[in-house]
């Protein structure tokens, strides 16, 4: 009955070493990957709402779709497309920490609180790129698949990594603040798309030169690809410094 | 009553600011020479009219509209300052001085955007382009009014203090990234504008840092003002407080 | 009573098999033969001398076993708690004001006061997740405003959200916890863990499914991971069902028969938070009303002065 208890020894007395930073990061990122796994809410929310803006997109360019080159706006409607998707992913990527408190049981935890953001900038990242992969081939297939691909077409990663990691970085700071706020949705918008703004000029810059070709390759996207790591570096370590005291509040 | 003493630099203030700004305009009417207005790399089309550059009296506008941009990035610059001081001290009189900081920014980003636009329309004849200085003004109004839409959105005043600081310091970090990013990738679309803004002779100089010190004595005025109002009401809210116990 | 039944079996029954004591470096409190003097200052507010408990005590105080034979430590120890003229104020509201207390180790502090009081703001300070404003806080001799790791890995919460991860199992719930707090063998505490509130069977499935009752058990079971010195209890009876409540006082009697752990929790329920306590402390828009220990007040009149502090002080 309810004395089963009684024969196991008292819950008290055991033995604890405060585990190194890099563990607790991987723990904190293990359980949000394996949450995903289980659930797989995140992806699929992201990978379905993108596949609306591509939707979107077609209804937009379907007058001028064969008149037009595609290629060279192609650079600025990824963008959008990843702005879009990666603002709906942020929203939710504290849904879960918020809806039982779980997030105040991690500060409980001796641990250094930046070490959070760097494990949700993590998962928000993967789960980005995740769904990078997956649509961006789609956006190829449904708008470019007519038109040909330079040779420098692969160059496009670049911009691609740089502008994910920044999207993830800064996304996930500003995420944290306006979890607990009302209206959050527009909020995140409002205060990401700003502070993003430079990021994504460079980016794009550097995904059309790509996909223009060698000669424009040559001009502009070694330079907008090291400013855009550089925006990363910036702002995350400004996140990294910021968020102990964001996280607390 | 930390910030209460009775202001006799305020009026005093205002009126020196008001003064020399009116100075600085004067002169820049009259004894400032016009000035070729800026220089397209190549004769670009605009409006139907092929424009390599010409004698402006639009460049006026400029004796208005820098000293107002610098103003503005200056008092986001203190948003920043404040904010930092008041996530190390948490003591509220930050948190107040840097929303009022963020207002006059607030307030001279407005006016940088307005004469921005204007000097766009009478100098090129389009209301818009996206060049690196209007983008940048537009982003920075973006992120200040942000910034309001998220204190609004707070209830909790040391969690809205702390969030505002923090945004305020992002936002700060940003705009010079913005400024230098958008003048440092080449947008091959675009006719690259050069500005001979360097090498201003004294007689433009004077109308100019006249004006800037004006706008500097009444943004400093106004931020005074304003942190007094605030702070009086604040008092006022602590003393309603204790009387309904 | 169920629950007096437990605790007089928690008390008398040696606790077997107990593993090592946690490798801190702050020494257990010593059993000692006297009680201390009460270490709880007067009240700020102005109170009519305790009278003699003329009336007969209900039957469950009366059999509050553990915290009179468990022999409280001396004033030398080192205090669980010790706050002066703590402070939480910002802008215009003053959520507590000038509090000052102290609660020696081993013992159990239950704080009470209507909505609005700062008892939730208080327990938050103490555990950390909020600052003061002002004000001295010692929490197990750290400094609060040193901002102790050390001090986090020896205190735990229970409160009102579960803490839990709903997309997760229970085993995965805890082992998270654990291999955050950096226990030793997790496999083998959240095992115990599971079997000390019963849920060994619902260990592989997700928490989504689990009723309240379980929610709550599986939460307790999470605050107790690295098993805390120190343990603040936000309003843990609220929601939980007859059986739970058993449960919930069982483990709390078993922890308790060792005398360093310490407890503070946030109760609406007067008489269980009175049957648990040895001191308790009363709040009204965040000040001090009443403290005191437990034995040295009475019962009908911390009832009576409660129901008036209730009726007149909703802050």
């Amino acid at each position: 009955m309810t004395d089963a208890y009684r024969d196991f020894p008292p819950p008290i007395g055991v033995r604890t070493v405060r585990p190194s930073t890099f563990a607790q990061y991987r723990t904190l990122l293990a359980r949000d990957l394996r949450q995903e796994f289980r659930t797989r809410e995140m992806l699929s929310s992201m990978g379905i709402y993108a596949v609306l803006v591509l939707v979107i997109f077609g209804a937009s360019f379907a007058q001028v779709a064969h008149e037009m080159d595609l290629l060279k706006i192609s650079g600025g409607l990824i963008w959008a497309l990843i702005v879009f998707t990666s603002l709906l992913g942020l929203n939710r990527s504290f849904s879960r920490e918020r809806e039982e408190g779980a997030l105040e049981g991690v500060l409980l935890v001796p641990l250094d609180r930046s070490i959070i953001f760097l494990a949700k900038a993590t998962a928000n990242l993967l789960f980005l790129l995740t769904v990078e992969l997956i649509t961006l081939p789609l956006f190829f297939f449904l708008f470019l698949s007519g038109s040909e691909f330079p040779t420098t077409f692969w160059m496009i990663l670049g911009p691609l990594g740089a502008g994910s990691v920044g999207i993830a970085g800064v996304g996930t700071l500003l995420a944290t603040m306006t979890a607990n706020t009302r209206g959050k949705d527009v909020l995140l918008a409002v205060l990401f798309i700003p502070l993003a703004w430079p990021l994504l000029y460079a980016c794009v810059v550097a995904t059309t030169a790509a996909l223009l070709g060698p000669e424009a390759v040559e001009v502009s996207y070694l330079g907008p690809v090291v400013l855009a790591l550089g925006y990363d570096v910036i702002l995350i370590a400004v996140s990294w410094l910021l968020y102990d005291f964001v996280v607390s509040a | 009553m930390r910030g209460l003493r009775a202001d006799i630099v305020l009026p005093v203030l205002l009126i020196v600011g008001t003064l020399l700004t009116a100075l600085g305009f004067v002169l820049a009417f009259t004894t400032a020479p016009l000035v070729y207005g800026a220089e397209a790399s190549e004769p670009a089309l605009i409006n139907g009219q092929w424009v390599t550059n010409r004698l402006l009296l639009s460049q006026k506008i400029f004796y208005f509209h820098m000293p107002v941009a610098v103003v503005s990035f200056a008092a986001l610059t203190f948003t920043a300052i404040f904010g930092v001081l008041f996530l190390v001290r948490r003591d509220r009189i930050w948190d107040t001085r840097g929303r009022v900081a963020t207002e006059v920014a607030l307030v001279f980003i407005m006016m940088t955007m307005v004469s921005g636009e204007l000097w766009e329309r009478f100098e090129w004849g389009v209301w818009w382009t996206w060049e690196p200085r209007l983008t940048t003004y537009f982003i920075l109004t973006l992120l200040v009014i942000g910034y309001f839409i998220l204190r609004t959105a707070i209830d909790d005043p040391e969690r809205r203090a702390v969030y505002a600081s923090a945004l305020g310091i992002l936002a700060f970090i940003d705009a010079p990234i913005s400024l230098m990013i958008t003048r440092l990738v080449p947008s091959g679309v675009h006719p690259v504008i050069f500005r001979t803004d360097s090498g201003l002779s004294p007689d433009m100089l004077i109308p100019l840092l006249l004006s800037l010190a004006g706008f500097i004595c009444i943004a400093l005025a106004l931020y005074r003002l304003r942190v007094r109002e605030q702070l009086l009401r604040e008092r006022l809210d602590v003393l309603q407080e204790m009387l309904e116990d | 009573m169920k629950s007096e039944a437990y605790r007089a079996r928690g008390a008398s029954s040696a606790t077997p098999g107990a593993p090592a004591p946690p490798t801190q470096d702050i020494p257990p409190a010593p059993a000692a033969a006297t009680a201390p003097a009460a270490t709880l200052p007067a009240p700020t507010a102005p109170t009519p001398a305790p009278t003699a408990p003329a009336a007969a005590p209900t039957p469950a105080l009366a059999t509050a076993a553990p915290t009179t034979s468990a022999a409280p430590p001396t004033q030398d120890a080192p205090r669980a708690i010790c706050v002066e003229a703590l402070c939480k104020v910002f802008g215009a509201h003053r959520a507590l004001d000038q509090v000052s207390f102290e609660l020696p180790r081993g013992a159990f502090l239950s704080i009470f006061g209507p909505n609005g009081a700062g008892k939730t703001t208080l327990l938050r300070i103490l555990a950390t997740l909020t600052r003061p404003s002002s004000g001295t806080v010692q929490v197990l001799g750290h400094h609060l405003k040193d901002q102790s790791e050390d001090l986090r890995a020896r205190i735990g919460l229970i409160s009102g959200r579960s803490m839990l991860y709903p997309d997760l199992t229970a085993e995965e719930n805890l082992i998270h916890t654990a291999r955050l707090y950096g226990v030793l063998d997790p496999g083998a505490r959240v095992s115990e863990l599971l079997a000390s509130v019963e849920l060994t069977a619902r260990r592989h499935d997700v928490v989504r499914g689990f009723s309240r009752g379980m929610t709550q058990r599986l939460a307790i079971a999470r605050a107790l991971v690295h098993s805390p010195e120190l343990l603040f209890l936000d309003e843990p009876y609220s929601g939980l069902d007859p059986h739970a409540v058993d449960l919930f006082d069982g483990l709390i009697a078993q922890i308790r028969t060792d005398c360093s752990h310490s407890f503070v929790m946030v109760s609406h329920d007067l008489e269980k938070g009175f049957e648990l306590a040895s001191h308790v402390l009363m709040l009204a828009r965040g000040k001090v009303v009443r403290a005191g220990r437990r034995e040295d007040l009475d019962f009908a009149e911390f009832a009576a002065l409660y129901r008036q502090t209730v009726g007149r002080g909703i802050a």
